[in-house]
């Protein structure tokens, strides 16, 4: 973007950086969006010196399948952080970490009582009847997941009314949720029910590589803070009034949403701005930034407008009117999360322009409103729904609004950013990850159930998020950007608001394709082989007059992928020829007055899964000598610096 | 003697021994050379008869740069985007504060390079103590005197600096430093402890350093043969021309700031393959040379401080070292 571009921009943004006398939304939405069945009136106050939640519910359940149940099942996430034999420690204590936490920076949620509630008979105590399970490993030491006996059943279309009360320790960080010093970002934090599928409760204990799922309803949040500190929750606050104990109450209210989170601090600066299209419904954007990024106010709204635009204009509307941006304290560990209508970002005290801090995490988080928020996919089980689609789409939007953009590094504890103006980041590859993909592609097969891959981040992230997206632009790359729009405009517009699973979109794929894209699915979604092809050998040899040129392609991965295979000759000519990719090699030649110059297969780089594309072609005027002296050069020049550091101490 | 005057003598020194100099940028070249080249076939079969050559040699393929180095170890692991320009430098710097590990290959160059620069110490330092010609067979008659002497201080240097990088750092950098910062929510702040940190970790270093450098000087310009001695005669005369040796160490670590900044200016991007890299290669030598001038005036101009303050300009206690006849010759003479 050119200078005056900018200017412009951060002239926008100072014009609508103002406080609106209407604010588009009140939290209610009309009609309905969602079958609005798990609904929860929470009030809550937090004593930050203790760092103590004290809380209680009411939940309006209502049973939207068609089996009749006796037993609700409640997700107590905070407990994943209560001791080190918690599954979700367990297993991130497997893919290697260490927690060496103070006796009060661990989590827990303790129940204090539960009861139905049926007006007008009195409120039945059901505190006796609950009981922890852990359905997904057995392991008696988790306490995520709490079932509770009813006394009655509720057929499919009945309701349950249910009032808990709770406390809960705010920990030190885990999983983007907890506290350091004034800074609370407080998530999965109440006592909530899982999902009730004709098949049973979907309910899975909490565990170190996924994250969650719930149904949709409204939210009713009345939350206790000191005075004088600043409030973030999803919704929109609708009372806010001041105790005389020196706390002040905050209401929020939210429709259509499946999960309420919220922030508080003393030391937010808030700003305000507001999106607004020509064919999409306004937004208001708050964004609370640390006192030390407040410069950065520019670059977070400019990136949260062009997620609302993009996803927008791509997939469906932003319905809620409002969102809320967090950029988290330094040390919190919160940043880069995604909850209904408020994401957190995160940044840097010393970010360098044209390098994707904060604007990265900013649109991925505010895409997550698509996938995963609107678009209600299981987290637990198929992680790669909102990650994966989400990864490729913050890709496509940093590729059309935020190129070009360069490769940074950060030096001397990670505080100083130095940014190599040489190495463009590119959309397809670098920003789907293609470097994470390629280091552990094979670390699971994408089908199985996402909390049974290895729990390290880096195998966990090379699938979900790396893998799918990279498939999702070798789709778009395969069929079409309209086509590839189209369908993930269709799959948007009829699973919005709903819990899709990974058949339905293939299901949505092929509709919109016309043609059977199993075969596709197969590949990438059911296997964990790698696409590899290569050129294995090029000749071109004078035969009387005439060019003899044969090449040998080569699939040195196991999976499969029809691909083109071009030669291109010394008087320009290029020849494309289609391969099926399905033999382990294949023979072309060609037989032209010209001498052939190289051969590529997939000259377009269509497969982005390839995990070698140095193979993938073969000239016969090669320059690998030359690039190889270049960057030996500079290699040896890099050495030398390092050899005269040494040298210092001599 | 004063500091200015010491570096400025310390200057004319260095610059009236070109030679001394020019051999130690041809060390440096020596020792890089082989890995350079052994880092130059590795890339060459990589990219093989590949296109990817094309844009490797026309600018950045970052895709095959990060395909070359995906799984790897050794000096393959090394070939990052840091090597680019001002980047190899900052990367460098930032991995000797940081105390990141080199690969042993890296490491056991940088030793071999360490200990070339200890047998020519007495060479070096004896030339500038004396600023006149010794000749070759004088310098390295002189870097074989004092190199056992040397050997011997090295293991007080490594007994030092080991203890600055194998306890201090990690106490000040893995217990110290997330202490004092582990309740921090500001970076800015943050940061500042860090800075403090390093410039503590730095102060540390460079008075081990100033100490291990005069005792250097005082053992080749008194002719000293202990090295307990040489660094007991340093620390006293450091303490007693506190100011003078303290400043011109300043002086001499601005020398080597300009040196970087100037390098910060100039240094080149990938560029293109062909006559450019070559251009590039020699703005990188011209870097090297200046680093390497930089470091010789800080032994020549503290040399010159020990002399101004203690002797007169161009004293050494020892004769002018003869290289011996061979046992053939004295055989003949008689």
């Amino acid at each position: 973007m050119s200078r005056i571009a900018c200017a412009l921009v951060v002239a926008s943004f100072s014009a609508v950086s103002v406080t609106f006398a209407q604010p588009v939304s009140n939290g209610s939405v009309n009609p309905p969006l969602s079958p609005r069945n798990a609904s929860y009136s929470i009030d809550a106050r937090l004593d930050p010196g203790t760092r103590t939640i004290t809380g209680s519910e009411v939940i309006a359940w209502r049973n939207i399948t068609t089996r009749a149940v006796t037993e609700l099942q409640f997700h107590l996430y905070w407990n994943a952080w209560r001791d080190l034999r918690s599954t979700w420690l367990r297993e991130a204590t497997l893919a290697g970490n260490k927690y060496n936490r103070r006796p009060d920076e661990w989590a827990r949620t303790d129940v204090t009582s539960i009861s139905l509630l049926a007006p007008p008979r009195a409120p039945v105590d059901l505190s006796a009847k609950v009981r922890f399970i852990s359905p997904d490993d057995g392991n008696a030491d988790d306490r995520t997941v709490m079932a509770l006996s009813l006394p009655d059943q509720v057929p499919p279309g009945g309701t349950a009314t249910i009032a808990v009360k709770w406390t809960a320790h705010v920990p030190r960080t885990f999983a983007r949720t907890g506290a350091i010093g004034r800074f609370f970002f407080v998530a999965q934090w109440f006592p909530k029910l899982g999902v009730l599928q004709d098949e049973g409760w979907n309910c899975h204990q909490f565990h170190a590589g996924t994250e969650f799922f719930s149904d949709y309803g409204v939210y009713d949040v009345t939350l206790t803070v000191p005075k004088g500190w600043i409030v973030g929750a999803t919704g929109v606050e609708r009372e806010r009034r001041d105790n005389a104990d020196n706390t002040t109450t905050h209401r929020y209210y939210q429709e259509d949403v499946h999960d309420f989170s919220w922030t508080t601090s003393a030391d937010y600066v808030e700003r305000t701005a507001r999106f607004e299209h020509p064919t999409l419904p306004a937004v208001d954007m708050r964004l609370l930034l640390q006192p030390e990024h407040a410069s950065q106010e520019g670059r977070h709204f400019d990136a949260t407008r062009h997620t609302l635009s993009s996803y927008g204009e791509w997939f469906g509307a932003y319905p809620y009117g409002h969102i809320t941006i967090v950029d988290p304290a330094y040390q919190s560990d919160a940043d880069g999360m995604e909850y209904p209508t408020l994401i957190t970002a995160g940044t840097r005290w010393l970010v360098a322009p044209r390098v994707l801090t904060p604007e990265s995490v900013t649109i991925h988080e505010a895409g997550h409103q698509w996938w995963y928020g609107m678009v209600g996919s299981n987290e637990f089980e198929d992680a790669w729904m909102d990650e994966g689609f989400n990864t490729f789409s913050t890709a496509r939007v940093e590729g059309v609004a935020f190129s070009p953009n360069y490769l940074a590094l950060r030096y001397f504890g990670g505080f100083i950013p130095y940014t190599f103006r040489d190495v463009v980041l590119s959309r397809e590859l670098d920003r789907n990850r293609m470097g994470l993909y390629r280091t552990m592609p094979k670390s699971d097969v994408q089908s199985a159930p996402s909390y049974t891959y290895f729990p390290s981040r880096i195998a966990r992230n090379a699938i979900t998020y790396a893998k799918t997206a990279l498939w999702l632009n070798t789709l778009e790359r395969h069929l079409g950007w309209p086509t590839l729009q189209k369908t993930m405009t269709a799959y948007f517009s009829r699973w919005k608001f709903r819990h899709p699973k990974p058949q339905d979109f293939f299901e949505v794929a092929g509709e919109t394709a016309q043609r059977d894209l199993t075969w596709f699915f197969d590949q990438t979604y059911r296997s964990s082989n790698v696409f590899d092809y290569g050129v294995q050998d090029l000749k071109s040899a004078d035969d009387n007059g005439m060019f003899h040129t044969s090449v040998i392609v080569r699939r040195y991965g196991e999976a499969i992928f029809p691909i083109d295979v071009r030669v291109t000759f010394a008087n320009g000519e290029k020849v494309d020829q289609r391969w099926n990719g399905g033999d382990r090699w294949k023979l072309f030649t060609y037989d032209r007055p010209s001498r052939a110059v190289s051969a590529q297969v997939d000259p377009d780089r269509v497969l982005l899964l390839d995990v070698n594309s140095t193979n993938n072609s073969k000239t016969l005027t090669p320059r690998g000598a030359q690039a190889a002296t270049k960057w030996s050069l500079k290699w040896m020049v890099w050495l030398q610096d390092l050899l005269l550091s040494w040298a210092t101490l001599a | 003697m004063n500091a200015p005057a010491a570096l400025l003598d310390g200057i004319r020194r260095v610059n009236r021994a070109p030679a001394i100099w020019l051999s130690m940028w041809a060390l440096t070249v020596a020792v890089s050379l082989p890995l350079a080249a052994a880092m130059r076939d590795l890339l060459k079969a990589d990219l093989g008869s590949s296109l990817a050559a094309d844009s490797a040699a026309e600018g950045v393929n970052y895709d095959w740069m990060q395909e070359f180095t995906a799984d790897a170890t050794g000096i393959r692991a090394t070939f990052t985007p840091a090597v680019i320009g001002f980047g190899a430098v900052i990367s460098n710097l930032s991995a000797a504060l940081d105390r990141e590990r080199q690969p042993i290959v890296i490491a056991g160059a940088a030793a071999m390079y360490v200990a070339a620069w200890v047998f020519l110490t007495g060479g070096i330092i004896d030339r500038y103590a004396r600023d006149r010609s010794t000749r070759a067979h004088g310098f390295f008659s002189a870097s074989g005197v004092f190199f056992l002497r040397f050997l011997r201080l090295v293991v007080l240097m490594a007994l030092a600096y080991g203890g600055l990088f194998g306890y201090m750092h990690p106490w000040l950098f893995d217990s110290v430093y997330p202490d004092l910062t582990r309740e921090m929510t500001v970076e800015r702040s943050a940061f500042a402890i860090r800075v403090v940190c390093y410039l503590g970790f730095g102060a540390l270093l460079a008075a081990c350093n100033i100490v291990f450098d005069y005792a250097k000087v005082r053992a080749v310009v008194e002719d000293r043969r202990s090295m307990i001695g040489a660094l007991l005669a340093a620390i006293r005369f450091i303490r007693r021309n506190f100011r003078a040796a303290a400043g011109l160490y300043l002086v001499d670590v601005l020398l080597f700031a300009i040196v970087l900044a100037l390098y910060a200016v100039v240094a080149p991007g990938a560029g293109r393959a062909g006559w450019s890299m070559w251009l590039a290669f020699a703005i990188g030598q011209g870097y090297v040379l200046a680093r390497l001038w930089v470091k010789l005036v800080f032994w020549a101009s503290e040399t010159a401080l020990f002399q101004g303050r203690l002797a007169h300009a161009g004293y050494v206690a020892s004769p002018k070292p003869v290289w011996p006849e061979s046992p053939m010759a004295d055989a003949i003479g008689r």
